[in-house]
């Protein structure tokens, strides 16, 4: 009975979705080399990050052009709309993450012959990898179509937001202490900045993935979504998806 | 003029954006109507059969006045059968026979102390394929109101004049009334067909996917109209073309078919009745939203 009326249209959908998931974990990998050629002060690694950030450029607009023509040429509805329009704000979610790997290799450049203490390295250590995990879970959670991975995305970065805290505080120490000078002690507070914005996207791609599953923009009270078909139940019309 | 001075005036408040974020506002027309606006059709628990074949059951839902509702699913679903039920069309099939209750108005279409012409006078409908008749365009829109014992000859001129306008058609053919509703377009003969429907002056048309014979500049003009007509009457659209569904209504009911255990006839069965752009973005039944995806055909 459930025999598949259009096949092509969804393999195309199947295109954008895979598509932005394998940019996506490009990214997720590309956190943890920005981490790495930081704390090794490695001007080689930095260059070929800065070099390969056009890849992500030139994929971000393919794609973006595949969710356009199947926009105008198919007329999506329903989930399929949902992961559409959804699909081009990720996109430009998980770009903006390889910018700103970019920003820390650069930062590399700036800070290059200064030594950086242990404290200070540890701290950079799991800005990177909590800032990897996130975008791993967000990957992930938009290629399953899994709302409940993505909403405990939030609460990951909650952990990242605390360490960016932590290692300005830790800047101050350290400058205050003489360890650092302040020129340093600015690139370091940008690069905790750049790994807190790259949580802040994981986490976009998270609220967008519940958005594609539920249909509901979560903690948007002013989303038509989340207030106008809420005429069954309040908390969204499906639940959240999981 | 009075735009800019409302934007200024926007920006003299200042940066209260208050206005701007009050959440749940959004005024389509269906949506306003919705509240206020007469049930004119409440259906209750509606079967239709053919002999012993139960054709679709169970159909519950509420039409409201000055909307467009409009029924889409797969061929067999019994759409057309259900909106037949509207102006008691399946009178003509000796075999078929209603179960549940149709209320226009409160008023029990099937009592039997119900005049079924008249009922036909308040509930017009509109085929697949336009029909006018083998007769003048002017005498074709006049056919309703002859019937109905309008003799007059202004009188007459007056409600073809109305109708036809009614029907955005008087003005391609105001020069040629005399000559043969078959002479006209398609997409013309489909607009005639609809002034010959509101020239009995109905209260409700029903709309038996009225474009599927046309192109597609037809189509938008039939469209265009429907969007005209709902100030007046309510529409009630039976398509296969869900965009059609989705750009011109403001309900949209989804049916879709059931196997029987015990044979393999299928009944009709109404899914999902809700407002047309929730159906479209986030449809509540899976099987729904199966369908206006192509996942299922």
């Amino acid at each position: 009975m459930n025999t598949e009326v259009r096949s092509h249209y969804h393999e195309e959908l199947d295109e954008v979705r895979t598509g932005i998931a394998r940019m996506s974990a490009g990214v997720t990998e590309l956190i943890p080399r920005a981490t790495q050629v930081l704390l090794e002060a490695d001007l080689e690694g930095a260059d070929l990050v800065i070099e390969g950030d056009s890849l992500f450029d030139e994929r971000s607009i393919v794609l973006e052009e595949l969710c356009f023509s199947i926009i105008a040429l198919q007329a999506p509805v329903a989930s399929d709309l949902r992961l559409l329009v959804s699909s081009v704000k990720i996109i430009a979610d998980v770009e903006r993450s390889a910018d700103l790997c970019v920003n820390i290799c650069k930062a590399t450049r700036r800070i290059y012959s200064h030594e950086l203490d242990a404290n200070l390295r540890g701290m950079i250590q799991k800005l990177g990898v909590q800032a990897s995990r996130l975008f791993k879970e967000a990957t992930e959670a938009y290629l399953h179509n899994d709302g409940s991975r993505a909403a405990a995305i939030q609460d990951m970065d909650g952990y990242l937001d605390d360490l960016h805290r932590q290692f300005i505080q830790v800047i101050f120490e350290s400058h205050s202490a003489g360890t650092i000078d302040l020129q340093v002690a600015v690139q370091l507070a940008l690069v905790a900045r750049f790994y807190e914005r790259i949580g802040d996207h994981a986490v976009n791609v998270g609220e967008r993935t519940r958005y594609i599953v539920s249909g509901w923009v979560p903690d948007q009270p002013y989303a038509e979504s989340g207030t106008n078909f809420d005429e069954v139940d309040p908390g969204g019309p499906t639940g959240d998806g999981g | 003029m009075s735009n800019v001075s409302d934007r200024i005036g926007f920006l003299e408040r200042g940066l209260d954006m208050s206005d701007a974020l009050k959440p749940a506002v959004h005024p389509t027309a269906g949506e306003t109507s919705e509240r206020t606006a007469e049930v004119v059709f409440d259906l209750q628990q509606l079967s239709v059969l053919y002999g012993d074949f139960r054709a679709v059951r169970d159909g519950t839902l509420q039409i409201r006045d000055q909307q467009i509702t409009a029924f889409i699913g797969p061929s067999g679903c019994g759409k057309t059968t259900m909106l037949r039920c509207f102006n008691r069309m399946n009178d003509f099939i000796p075999t078929a026979r209603v179960e549940g209750k149709v209320l226009y108005h409160g008023v029990d279409l099937y009592d039997p102390a119900v005049n079924s012409t008249e009922v036909r006078r308040r509930i017009g409908m509109v085929f697949q394929k336009p029909n006018p008749f083998p007769k003048s365009i002017y005498d074709n829109v006049a056919y309703g109101p002859r019937l109905l014992g309008v003799k007059k000859r202004s009188q007459l001129d007056e409600v073809v004049e109305r109708s036809l306008q009614g029907a955005a058609l008087w003005d391609e053919v105001k020069d040629r009334l005399k000559e043969s509703g078959l002479g006209l377009s398609g997409g013309q003969q489909q607009r005639l067909c609809i002034a010959r429907a509101i020239a009995v002056e109905p209260d409700v048309i029903l709309m038996d996917e009225p474009c599927s014979a046309l192109d597609p500049i037809a189509t938008g003009r039939i469209e265009e109209l429907m969007a005209e007509m709902k100030t007046d009457y309510t529409i009630v659209i039976v398509t296969h073309n869900m965009q059609q569904a989705a750009r011109v209504s403001d309900r949209t009911a989804f049916f879709t078919t059931e196997i029987n255990p015990d044979s393999d006839r299928r009944t009709g069965i109404l899914v999902e009745y809700d407002r047309t752009d929730k159906i479209f973005s986030n449809p509540a039944d899976q099987r729904t939203e199966d369908y206006v995806t192509g996942r299922f055909g």
